[in-house]
């Protein structure tokens, strides 16, 4: 007789095979396979020139107008010397360390408070939910720039504004999935056998509902960089100097128009830390929209 | 209905209040020196910091110092703008109106854009056209606002020079300074002032100034609309009733737009909350790249300088907003939906 | 007996991400004006594929690939028919709703939720029924006075003639000057009350109002029917309509369609896994099983003698209260459509198969007077001569 499969092998695999038949999916993880190996190997690309800080971009001198694209910079420099190769190799691990602790902390926060919030009901429900509500009432960037200026300017502190903002988006999202999840029979005859909540809750209900927080999850792992990319750029966050692409822009604002008779000189400022912002964001978004179309229940096996 | 609508309201009331507390907490975060600094108007005032924590109860209870607050709020007295130089509430009205203004023109842009997108591009799954607007979608979701701005002043500004950043051109900016007596302020709207000025130059000139404002915006806010319109149009149009509609002999014309549509509209209608969220985020970005002075660049001008009032008035100002609209939007559902209507 | 609709050598392909699906394989059935026919087999087989390629409602990726499915509007074309698959979508909504009318299984989702029942149900009477009610307002209009109708006369008189004409659908674009159509409206909701008054529905009047969520599983139901037969369709085709409801409110649903057979349609396909729904209300059958027609009968001939080894089988599974032991059931498992079983797709399943059921699917031939089998079995015991022996039941 012929050993099956495990069903949930086979699912997977074939979850795996309707993401990777999506052409965004494949040119999403290609970015991504890109971005990721810039960043681990930053320290090989761009050596470090203060060992105690990799993050300090290097500058020779401190004249504000940025220098094309030559031998000794790659990638030209930005206003004050700053090496945009250096900024651009670094500033690929900033975007990841933002993405995933924010992702990571309003993920683990939203999804314990949804579940929570979505399994119990009752009380518990009304009470989390109206909390949420509460701070559904200021849009995102609002209410970060508002605790990052109580906080304290700084990249750290962005990072933490942004995920206390962002776990709303995932109780949300997980706590509407719970409730449709909740009245199932199969989670009912784990009831009945015996099995405690917390079990019932982790192992029955939390893998059929993590799918719409994944697809949430890689699409912020994009907007998340977008936004904090601003609020350095608005000052707010990365120190001058730091390796981070929003910054880089910033050092860039003066020269989006170059003398009358050559204005686009300092494109490269804008353009080359625009476009990692760019793609960064566009892998992300890529992976997403190929999750959310694998994922689809009524797409699935047409 | 009417209940259903009384209720939404007690429940939005409530949420405003929420609102207020939680900005007031984050105001406390601040020590009282710090908070006290916001009422130095004077360098003298500065030395005296402590008798300025005495005289205004900045080390107070919470929650008396909460009531105290509210109480201001609600006479007017939001605080001291340093980048305005000007009472807080002052301020506001000042650059409340060139928010409003973009967000005027551009708001239906978005809404008809979207909407129309996404219905064609439902009807027509799966084909080049659905696969162009969705990448199209795609980009524009990727795209930093500020970026997007930046990149197309560089363009045409920059390069081509057939657009320009601010609110209006110097000349004309500097001529309503000095001439106040021939141009009054009736909205503070510069396009509509123009017009009821009898100055249509400078409502031209408005015009002209707004062009690329409502560019970026347009295309990274319609992104969101398109897909939420062709997801409910997919979603519509596998329905059942659609089929019963067919096999009444209803020409497609009136299955796409009377059946599917409509039914469509009402995640957009749930969206569209998200979408006013959006649209502020989106102006902040965009009024910092273009240098107008509307509330967005006042709330990051204020920002980079720590002016906690300004962001109070403005976190407060945005709930107001979210009140508003969902409480439209709950009346909008009624009306669409009737189950709520009739229930 | 004249026919009303007739299939021949139907074949409908899905062309999904998956493979193609060969939903169905040459159907030819044909249904006599003024009977009732019962297209019974399992859930999958693709009954409803039949009849909805048979009103070419089959949306991408499903495409007819061939065959012809000739109509017999009237009486004068009973020889020639009118092949549908020829013609154009616009002929096609036509005959729609007005001439062959279908019904679904779920009566909660076939009904639009947020437009009333009495907008649902006139829809019907507007889209093929405008000429004839501008007419009557029209001579109305003409013998009362009515405010502004100077202006609505010709605006009716135009409808009456082409209830198309552009200058009509560009004012029905118009917001504002829709109000033209009031009228019209109005006559539609008039004859929308009294169709649901004739489906035993008590105050018609006040359901016109009422949203689908207000109704109940069977009246709802009843609301679909009400649509379907607006327009005196010739033929009605009811996809499952019953499989959804309970017991008591089933048979009532069928006995509403029985008894308005006798009043409006002529014709009834009826759609249905459940045998005993076909042994009540059916004049004639045809089995299917996996995308092919195995079997056509009428309803006494086929339930006493059954030709064809699968509806020997079906006959055999369906429980009876005498039985003792395990219950029968069909050895092996309903084939994947994308790869169908070659020839006849019953022969992995059957007993009696034979090489040539593997090679090729045996035309239907006449077992009996009025009774087509699609089994080797037939074909070889009718060449052997063996048309006089009465097969028992279960040989």
């Amino acid at each position: 007789m012929k050993k099956e499969t495990h069903p949930r092998l086979r699912e997977l695999r074939y979850t795996l095979y309707r993401i990777f038949r999506n052409p965004s999916a494949i040119i999403g993880f290609s970015l991504l396979f890109i971005f990721l190996a810039v960043a681990i190997f930053a320290p090989a690309i761009a050596p470090p020139k203060y060992a105690h800080n990799p993050y300090m971009m290097p500058h020779k001198g401190f004249s504000p107008t940025p220098k094309p694209p030559s031998e000794t910079n790659i990638f030209g420099t930005t206003s004050g010397q700053y090496d945009i190769f250096y900024g651009v190799v670094w500033g690929t691990r900033t975007a990841f360390k933002i993405g995933l602790f924010v992702v990571t902390i309003a993920g683990f926060v939203g999804i314990s408070l949804g579940a929570i919030a979505g399994y119990y009901g009752g009380v518990v429900d009304e009470v989390l939910m109206r909390i949420t509500d509460i701070m559904w009432a200021i849009p995102t960037l609002v209410l970060a720039m508002a605790i990052v200026v109580a906080f304290g300017r700084g990249l750290d502190k962005v990072m933490i504004a942004l995920a206390l903002v962002q776990w709303r988006w995932y109780v949300r999202v997980i706590r509407s999935e719970i409730l449709t999840l909740r009245d199932q029979d199969f989670v009912h005859a784990s009831k009945i056998m015996g099995v405690s909540d917390f079990k019932i809750i982790l192992r029955h209900i939390l893998p059929n509902a993590i799918y719409p927080v994944l697809i949430m999850a890689s699409m912020d792992m994009g907007s998340m960089v977008i936004t904090a990319s601003f609020m350095s750029f608005v000052g707010l966050g990365a120190p001058k100097g730091f390796a981070d692409w929003g910054q880089m822009v910033a050092l860039a604002r003066n020269y989006i128009v170059g003398p009358a008779d050559d204005p686009l000189r300092f494109w490269y400022t804008i353009v080359i830390p625009g476009c990692c912002i760019i793609l960064f964001v566009l892998s992300w978004n890529l992976i997403g929209d190929a999750l959310r179309d694998a994922f689809d229940p009524k797409l699935r096996r047409r | 209905m009417p209940t259903y609508i009384l209720r939404r309201f007690f429940f939005l009331i409530f949420v405003l209040f929420g609102v207020s507390v939680l900005l007031f907490g984050i105001l406390m975060t601040f020590s009282p020196e710090r908070r006290a600094a916001a009422y130095v108007t004077t360098p003298q005032q500065a030395k005296d910091i402590p008798k300025i924590i005495k005289k205004f109860g900045l080390d107070d209870p919470f929650y008396i110092q909460y009531v105290r607050w509210i109480k201001e709020v609600s006479r007017g007295n939001m605080g001291w703008s340093l980048v305005a130089s000007r009472p807080v509430g002052e301020a506001f009205w000042r650059y409340f109106p060139i928010t409003l203004e973009m967000n005027l023109y551009a708001a239906p842009i978005v809404i008809i854009l979207g909407i129309w997108l996404g219905t064609v591009s439902g009807i027509h799954r799966d084909t080049w056209l659905d696969h162009s607007t969705r990448i199209f979608a795609i980009i524009g979701w990727s795209l930093p606002t500020f970026l997007f701005a930046l990149v197309l002043l560089m363009v045409f500004y920059g390069y081509f020079q057939w657009f320009s950043p601010g609110v209006l051109s110097d000349q004309l900016t500097m001529f309503i300074i000095d001439n106040p007596e021939q141009f009054t302020r009736y909205t503070g709207l510069l396009t509509v002032d123009g017009i009821l000025n009898g100055r249509l130059d400078v409502a031209l000139d408005a015009f002209h100034h707004l062009v690329l404002p409502i560019l970026t915006y347009v295309i990274v806010v319609v992104a969101l609309n398109m897909r939420v319109m062709r997801s409910g149009i997919i979603e519509e149009l596998s329905k059942d009733y659609v089929m019963t509609a067919m096999a009444k002999g209803a020409d497609k014309r009136t299955i796409h737009y009377k059946h599917a549509r409509r039914n469509a509209l009402l995640p957009v209608v749930t969206v569209a909350g998200q979408l006013v969220a959006m649209s502020m985020e989106g102006s902040i970005a965009v009024e910092v790249v273009y240098n107008r002075h509307g509330i967005g660049w006042w709330l990051a001008e204020s920002a980079t300088q720590l002016d906690m009032p300004v962001l109070m008035c403005i976190c407060l100002f945005m709930g107001l907003v979210f009140v508003a609209t969902n409480l439209t939007l709950d009346i909008l559902y009624a009306y669409i939906d009737p189950r709520i209507r009739l229930n | 007996m004249p026919k009303i609709i007739e299939t021949e050598g139907l074949t409908t392909n899905f062309y999904t991400y998956e493979g193609v699906v060969r939903a169905l394989d040459r159907i030819a059935l044909t249904v006599d004006t003024g009977s009732t026919f019962g297209l019974v087999g399992e859930s999958g087989c693709g009954k409803s594929v039949t009849v909805r390629s048979m009103m070419r409602i089959i949306q991408a990726p499903g495409q007819i690939d061939s065959g012809k499915i000739v109509f017999f509007p009237t009486d004068e074309a009973r020889n020639e028919g009118i092949d549908l698959l020829q013609q154009s979508e616009a002929f096609m909504e036509r005959l729609r709703g007005e001439q062959i009318s279908m019904i679904f299984q779920e009566p909660n989702a076939a009904l639009n939720p947020i437009m009333s029942i009495g907008d649902q149900v006139a829809e019907s009477f507007f889209f093929h029924r405008s000429r004839e009610m501008s007419q009557r307002i029209l001579e109305r209009l003409e013998k009362n006075g009515y405010p502004g109708g100077a202006l609505l006369k010709p605006l009716y008189r135009l409808g009456a003639a082409d209830p198309d004409h552009w200058g009509l659908r560009l004012l029905r674009r118009i917001p504002l000057l829709r109000r033209w159509e009031g009228l019209l409206k109005k006559e539609a909701l008039k004859r929308a009350e009294e169709m649901i008054g004739q489906l035993g529905i008590p105050n018609p009047e006040e359901i016109v109002r009422r949203y689908p969520h207000n109704l109940s599983g069977g009246m709802k139901q009843r609301i679909v029917i009400g649509i379907a037969l607006a327009c005196h369709p010739m033929l009605l085709i009811a996809d499952e309509a019953t499989s959804n409801l309970d017991v008591t409110i089933q048979a009532q649903i069928l006995d509403l369609l029985l008894q308005l057979k006798k009043t409006t349609i002529a014709s009834i396909l009826l759609i249905t896994h459940d045998l005993g729904v076909v042994a009540e209300t059916c004049d004639r059958v045809g089995v299917m099983y996996a995308g092919q027609l195995c079997e056509t009968a009428d309803v006494e001939e086929l339930f006493t003698n059954p030709r064809h080894p699968y509806t020997k089988a079906l006959l055999n599974a369906v429980p009876r209260l005498s039985q003792e032991g395990p219950l029968t059931s069909i050895e092996g498992n309903v084939p994947n459509l994308v790869k169908p079983p070659s020839g006849c797709r019953f022969h992995p399943r059957c007993a009696h198969a034979k090489e040539a059921c593997r090679h090729s699917f045996p035309a239907m031939e006449e077992a009996a007077p009025g009774h087509q089998v699609a089994c080797y079995l037939w074909t070889d015991r009718s060449r052997n001569g063996a048309e006089n022996q009465k097969l028992s039941p279960d040989s």
